[in-house]
């Protein structure tokens, strides 16, 4: 493709610094918008969760009141979820795909700044109700009813508000990878050649068309109910005799969750995948299974929901089927730990930055998987359920799992992104910061949970190992923002930082084939794909050719 | 070994041993490395399936983490070029069966473990001859709890309980309040209190003491002071308090009064009905006023919920004597 062909005609008024950026349908533009808009979200987020843990140091602190405190944990919470990382993952996915895929732009560019900007409104929705009449939501991100039916005042209704609106956005954003991974992989680039990460991408956009109109649903039945009471019982108990429970919410909501989880974790999976075989020079070992183990977690993450209600008197039938069915997602996961183990074998070892996170994610996910089991065990369930250690387990999955994946693929992919280094000697401490400080902020909460502390109060007994275990937690909070802080600086560094190349890696997947920063149309010309790692056969011919 | 590898090898050694060390003197202290000693038959099976779980999941723990220690050190780049080839592996079917298989098996093991404990965890054991289960009605309001016991006898936030006897829980909460969650770690699981439904559960606890506990499920403002407590006490004992409670209770000489303030009204209005989040509410006109209480109590104002909404006549009476007592004007 020739550089000027194809490109139509902008606008005088559309051409500014800023006024570009407004209206760009270009993917990779789109992509950087929704990481920049998750950055911010993330500050706000995470400011919560500093304010969550200042106000826990102590048995009795007063950071914040009790009121305040549940409005805390509820947006730390709808925060991270829906406004973190599920958008950094669309918006790394659209950098990412039609590059990996060797395409132009997404399959439809507008419908993806649709998508953006439907994300940016539920975010503003979502700031703006810490303003509403009574605060912001303060029933936990899961609002049960009847809480969430109870909760005075406009919070609750801006917070159901902003997830429809964010439901929209991630619903187009689904259609539109779903489309362009089936119809714009470049020419050779069967399924069995697509890259891991495209492939977790492809289950994430799944899960989310699957299982989001259900969230939607849910959160229109709630709304109705809190507005018109006198017409709409869903799910007050009063009138069960027409079917409505408090119950019934928790089983539709978890419908939608539990797959959520794996929405936020399957795409880091992917880029686990990416990075581990290119730091161990080696190709990812038993390419099909770290595949289909993503389908086969994807279909089963659907049919586990219940796990997340073994206290609300279930017959036992339906504990034990929800047992099972936890159990087995841990037999694909395992897969994948062991082949990413599998891949380091016989390799050769870069440490650099995305590899450090990489592997910490290893072995900080692992402890989250087999933390798992105790919660699947229903029996057991009962004695941990809505503790810390559940707080500690999903922060294993989320944290350590998700978010420690996600910075080392942005170590990775951010020279390709804005066409420079981050700094491998910030990037090595930012790593020791946030790793560290995680495991020391979320390691002593499995104990607080088997000691007794249930989830989400603001003072708690004054008990001389709960304080010690919650405030070695909150040192662990603090050393963790240390290291944000650094990821921040090294992004103001890498301004003027060391300049990528094409491909600063000597990765293997389309996108390193191209220039960083890519060209608006991302490719001049597109090797013909032999294999799941096209670069590394054309670096294998081009030594070949020079040899001969 | 170079002094150099010695020595980085001992900071290694010294970091993972550091720990380890730490975790053995907390767990022979139960420091939060298992659930809380258990002092019923129930918990006891909990915390069995929690130590079997544990043995596998340790096990697995320190095999991932060994071999990926091991193979970060053993396959590091050292001296060798940046772009070198490793070994182009692409898979072992047998070996991927192998860790496919092998799960499946552990995870095996370990259901049918819990299914094998599961009778004496969740069966409530039969009443035996000359020791009747005892039935105690648990209802969870926004933020304290109520036991009710057959012979009318109602506590607040303390359930006492004869030790050694089966005490089967009915939980609940009313059509007008939220959901709680019902929990003491030391005599078992969670139980859900549902609005519209209730959910059973149970205990027999093994001596006498006093164990805490609290609200599990996110239940609104106070839900962190919706706490519980369980005291157990010699048998014979309960049974004389069990009488002597309900004669008081009949003569209005319980404290049931007491109680239903602290567990109801002192959260939001102080210990002293010196106000907080609720309005101060000592020494005002209100407090002598039986009927006004008892209207507000049962109908709710405008943040307040209708505590009093289900009571009967022995608690508004407990309760209202208890206000002109101790906080009239």
């Amino acid at each position: 493709m020739a550089v000027d062909v194809g490109q139509p005609r902008v606008p005088a008024w559309q051409r500014g610094k800023v006024a570009s950026w407004l209206v760009t349908v270009d993917h990779k533009r789109i992509g950087i918008l929704y990481i920049g808009t998750a950055g911010f979200f993330l500050a706000i987020a995470g400011f919560l969760a500093l304010l969550i843990r200042t106000q826990l140091a102590q048995p009795d602190g007063a950071v914040v009141t009790g009121d305040s405190y549940n409005e805390v944990v509820t947006m730390h919470g709808t925060g991270m979820v829906f406004f973190v990382m599920v958008p950094v993952l669309a918006g790394l996915g659209n950098f990412l795909v039609p590059l990996m895929i060797g395409a132009p732009d997404m399959a439809f560019p507008r419908l993806n700044a649709l998508s953006y900007w439907l994300y940016a409104f539920a975010g503003l929705v979502y700031c703006f109700s810490f303003l509403a009449a009574g605060g912001a939501a303060n029933t936990g991100w899961t609002a049960y009813p009847p809480l969430s039916l109870a909760a005075l005042g406009n919070g609750q209704d801006l917070w159901i508000l902003s997830i429809h609106i964010l439901t929209l956005s991630s619903m187009a954003g689904a259609i539109n990878f779903i489309v362009t991974i089936h119809n714009m992989r470049t020419a050779g680039m069967s399924w069995m050649r697509l890259p891991l990460f495209v492939w977790s991408i492809e289950i994430y956009a799944w899960l989310l068309l699957l299982v989001l109109p259900v969230l939607s649903a849910g959160l229109t039945l709630l709304l109705l109910e809190r507005q018109f009471p006198d017409t709409f019982q869903f799910f007050r108990p009063e009138d069960v005799a027409a079917g409505g429970s408090p119950v019934l919410f928790q089983h539709v909501f978890w419908f939608f969750g539990h797959p959520e989880v794996y929405i936020m974790v399957l795409p880091v999976f992917g880029i686990i995948s990416e990075v581990i075989p290119v730091f161990a020079r080696k190709p990812i070992f038993g390419y099909k299974a770290v595949a289909f183990s993503t389908v086969a977690i994807g279909f089963f993450s659907m049919l586990v929901w219940a796990h997340h209600m073994f206290t609300v008197g279930m017959p036992t039938y339906l504990n034990i089927w929800f047992m099972l069915a936890s159990m087995v997602i841990a037999v694909p996961t395992g897969m994948k730990i062991f082949n990413w183990l599998a891949t380091l074998w016989r390799g050769n070892i870069s440490l650099d930055t995305p590899m450090l996170f990489a592997l910490g994610f290893l072995s900080v996910f692992t402890m989250g998987g087999l933390s798992g089991i105790y919660l699947a065990a229903f029996p057991v369930d009962w004695q941990v359920h809505d503790t810390y250690f559940v707080v500690a387990h999903f922060h294993y999955v989320l944290f350590g799992g998700s978010m420690l994946g996600l910075l080392g693929g942005l170590f990775y992919w951010w020279p390709k992104i804005f066409g420079r280094m981050l700094s491998e000697r910030i990037g090595k401490w930012t790593f020791l910061f946030v790793f560290v400080g995680f495991n020391l902020t979320f390691f002593p909460q499995h104990m607080l949970g088997l000691l007794g502390m249930p989830r989400r109060i603001y003072t708690y007994r004054d008990d001389g190992l709960w304080h010690a275990y919650n405030l070695l937690s909150t040192v662990g909070s603090y050393v963790m923002t240390v290291g944000f802080l650094l990821f921040l600086l090294a992004i103001v560094k890498s301004v003027n930082g060391r300049r990528a190349g094409n491909d600063p890696w000597q990765a293997d997947t389309l996108e390193w084939y191209t220039t960083s920063p890519p060209p608006p149309h991302n490719f001049d010309d597109v090797p013909y794909v032999t294999s799941a790692r096209p670069l590394y056969d054309l670096r294998r011919r081009l030594r070949e050719a020079e040899a001969t | 070994m170079p002094a150099r590898v010695r020595h980085r090898a001992l900071i290694v050694v010294g970091a993972l041993v550091a720990p380890l060390a730490f975790a053995a003197t907390a767990l022979a202290g139960n420091g939060g490395f298992a659930p809380l000693a258990p002092q019923s038959p129930n918990a006891e099976g909990i915390q069995q399936s929690y130590l079997f779980i544990s043995a596998f999941a340790f096990a697995i723990f320190l095999l991932v983490e060994g071999i990926l220690i091991a193979f970060v050190i053993r396959y590091r780049r050292r001296k060798r070029p940046r772009n070198m080839d490793g070994a182009q592996i692409h898979g072992a079917t047998k070996l991927e069966l192998a860790w496919t298989v092998g799960p499946v098996l552990i995870l095996f093991v370990i259901a049918a473990f819990v299914f094998a404990k599961l009778p004496t965890i969740q069966d409530v054991p039969a009443a035996a001859a000359g020791s009747e289960n005892l039935v105690v009605d648990v209802t969870g309001t926004q933020f304290t709890w109520e036991f009710r016991y057959p012979n009318g006898v109602v506590t607040i936030d303390r359930l006492r309980a004869p030790q050694g006897r089966t005490v089967e829980l009915r939980i609940t909460a009313p059509e007008w309040d939220v959901i709680h969650s019902w929990w003491i770690p030391a005599l078992g699981g969670k139980m859900d209190a549902i609005p519209g439904t209730v959910n059973k559960t149970w205990f027999e606890a093994e001596r006498a003491g006093v164990f805490q506990g609290q609200c599990a499920e996110l239940c609104g403002l106070y839900h962190a002071k919706m706490l519980a407590s369980v005291e157990v006490v010699p048998a014979s004992e309960f049974d004389a308090w069990y009488d002597e409670r309900r004669a008081q209770q009949e003569a209005g000489t319980s404290t049931l009064g007491e109680e239903l303030y602290e567990g109801s009204c002192a959260k939001c209005h102080g210990l002293q009905g010196e106000g907080g989040y609720g309005l101060r509410i000592a020494g005002t006109q209100l407090v002598s006023d039986e009927q006004a209480i008892e209207t507000l109590l049962r109908r709710g104002g405008i943040l307040m919920p209708p505590v009093g909404r289900d009571w009967g006549q022995t608690e508004m009476n407990a309760l209202t004597a208890y206000l002109k007592e101790n906080l009239g004007g």
